[in-house]
């Protein structure tokens, strides 16, 4: 479909332009008004970004992601197990309670908890990790009870006649079958807690400086076009490398994911499994 | 969502034999660690609104049931549910139309359609609060755009701030576009070339196919990604704050400035206006999951 290429040209432009323009202001030092380009290059905006805490709020929405992730992946994992063996009844109540965290705006339960958290002295780190978990829990949740329903609980009834031990075969047969789907879930989750804005603000009462907190305090002011740059690569760039990542790990996992389940594969989840030589 | 993993051929029944059958009760317990904690929230918020916007949690003074919150803010709360509905709307509308686009044009597997599927990717990662600051840095009187055009501030319209919310629109479109591309490309590309393919041979014509074969596949995804992205734009809060102007608000930002405001008297208020956002998107969300079940039913 040659006739396509300036509907995707523009396309492509739509998706870029504004990263475009991030990266335009990230290397301009000096840039007057009603000129195409920069005057002067150079990394003003990143040593007034480096100033202005950069690196402490990059780590705090390092950890932040990586415990929502932890915390929200394993649980949408067993939920999702659950899911593709209980009872059609259960399985529909349970989808609607999972829909249910997408559709509360998340601004309107961070001021419903907020005061609860601040009478139970829950910390405020801890309300904000709850708080995203559960926004989390339907993503997680989703992508594994995807995953479950096209994956073939034969292969662990293999390795337990062949004599490997539950837990043996949770973490040699279960989890290598159902990685890539685990890849995408954290990855889900770990958006989650790396994107939000308006509960850190809320639950952690302005102390918790996360990135987007930081781009946020530097975006509402004025005339600091490339400090907020500076700080949106750094918000961008990290999930971006690991889309990548994950895309590269799915469609490897795809590739070595068995396609049958047959006597001649018994050897292979014996391997696995690591019971057989 | 892709299929992550390639569906298995079932194993032939005689493992039976070797199972003993999984207990129901057991299968329930794994439920537990995602189900309880929504429920818990979810019941936490809405008890702790309810009661705080009728008076019935004071942070100062004796609990005392009344419906003021409401009629303090009542003439607000309509214009600011008004004004959400609008942008949402608009936004969902350009969202829709765009990812559509995005999505048929991404099914072949030209190196240009790589990097369309890529760049839509890529916005999908964006956090919703820098992308109001990239477009912000793109479309405001001093951004990126005005100056490739060579346009001063005062030719440039008022696009972050001004009457017609448009910079907020655009990035809600900008976003929801790439996120309504994955989700409609993804339902499409399991199925639709067979069924185009077969459509073809039979002598049906571009448009015929597109009518008649892709569109209705593809509306079922379609209109659950629209409700999706409305949903999320009735209750977000950053970007309208970001690129929107003081006055008139939508809800969330109406509830968050209550919030906030150093009158502790003004908390109730923000409780209704938080209560009704969130009425306003399980209505949406309701209508929006409904009309997609009777479209699977049709199609």
């Amino acid at each position: 479909m040659r006739a396509g290429a300036p509907a995707r040209l523009l396309l492509v432009a739509w998706f870029l332009a504004p990263l475009a323009g991030v990266a335009l202001w990230a290397l301009a030092d000096q840039w007057t008004a009603a000129t195409v380009l920069p005057q002067d290059w150079g990394l003003r905006g990143w040593r007034e970004a480096l100033a202005d805490g950069l690196p402490a709020a990059l780590l705090r929405t390092v950890v932040l992601s990586s415990t929502v992730a932890l915390l929200a992946t394993p649980a949408g994992a067993m939920a999702a197990r659950g899911l593709v063996r209980v009872g059609p009844r259960l399985r529909a109540a349970a989808s609607v309670l999972l829909v249910v965290p997408v559709v509360l705006p998340p601004l309107t339960v961070v001021l419903g908890v907020d005061v609860l958290l601040l009478r139970l002295q829950v910390p405020a780190a801890v309300g904000v990790v709850a708080v995203l978990v559960v926004q989390a829990l339907p993503y997680t949740t989703y992508v594994m009870w995807t995953t479950y329903q096209a994956y073939d609980e034969a292969y662990e009834d293999e390795a337990r006649t062949l004599g490997a031990s539950a837990l043996r075969t949770l973490l040699r047969v279960q989890l290598p079958l159902v990685a890539p789907g685990l890849a995408a879930a954290s990855f889900l989750a770990l958006l989650v807690g790396w994107s939000d804005y308006i509960v850190t603000l809320v639950v952690g009462g302005g102390r918790l400086v996360t990135l987007p907190v930081l781009v946020a305090s530097n975006a509402a002011g004025t005339g600091n076009e490339p400090v907020v740059a500076a700080l949106s690569v750094v918000a961008i760039g990290p999930p971006l490398l690991l889309l990548v990542a994950v895309g590269l790990l799915g469609r490897r996992g795809r590739r070595r994911a068995p396609t049958r389940s047959s006597v001649a594969d018994t050897t292979d989840t014996a391997r696995m499994a690591g019971v057989a030589s | 969502m892709t299929r992550l993993v390639t569906p298995l051929v079932k194993p032939p029944p005689s493992r039976r034999l070797f199972q003993r059958p999984p207990s129901r009760r057991r299968q329930v317990l794994l439920l537990l660690p995602a189900l309880v904690p929504i429920v818990a929230l979810v019941l936490a918020t809405l008890s702790a609104l309810g009661l705080q916007s009728l008076g019935l949690m004071p942070l100062v003074g004796r609990p005392r049931v009344s419906a003021a919150a409401y009629t303090a803010v009542g003439a607000d709360l309509l214009s600011a549910t008004g004004l959400t509905l609008a942008i949402a709307a608009a936004a969902t509308l350009l969202a829709v139309g765009v990812g559509l686009v995005t999505a048929l044009l991404v099914v072949s597997f030209t190196p240009l359609s790589r990097l369309v599927r890529l760049s839509a990717a890529a916005t999908v990662t964006v956090p919703h609060l820098v992308g109001a600051a990239a477009v912000g840095l793109l479309v405001a009187d001093s951004g990126v755009l005005p100056r490739v055009l060579g346009l001063s501030a005062q030719q440039w319209p008022d696009l972050v701030a001004g009457p017609f919310w448009v910079a907020v629109v655009l990035e809600y479109a900008w976003k929801e576009a790439a996120f309504v591309a994955l989700v409609v490309g993804a339902a499409l590309a399991t199925r639709v070339a067979q069924y185009d393919e077969t459509a073809a041979l039979l002598g049906a014509g571009r448009l015929h196919r597109l009518r008649h074969v892709t569109l209705p596949l593809a509306a079922p995804s379609l209109v659950v990604a629209g409700t999706i992205s409305f949903v999320y734009v009735v209750g977000s809060y950053e970007v309208a704050w970001l690129l929107g102007r003081t006055y008139p608000e939508p809800l969330p930002v109406l509830a968050y400035r209550l919030f906030s405001s150093a009158d502790l008297a003004a908390r109730p208020e923000a409780a209704a206006a938080a209560l009704v956002t969130s009425l306003v998107a399980t209505a949406v969300a309701s209508v929006g999951l409904l009309a997609a079940r009777r479209w699977r039913v049709h199609a």
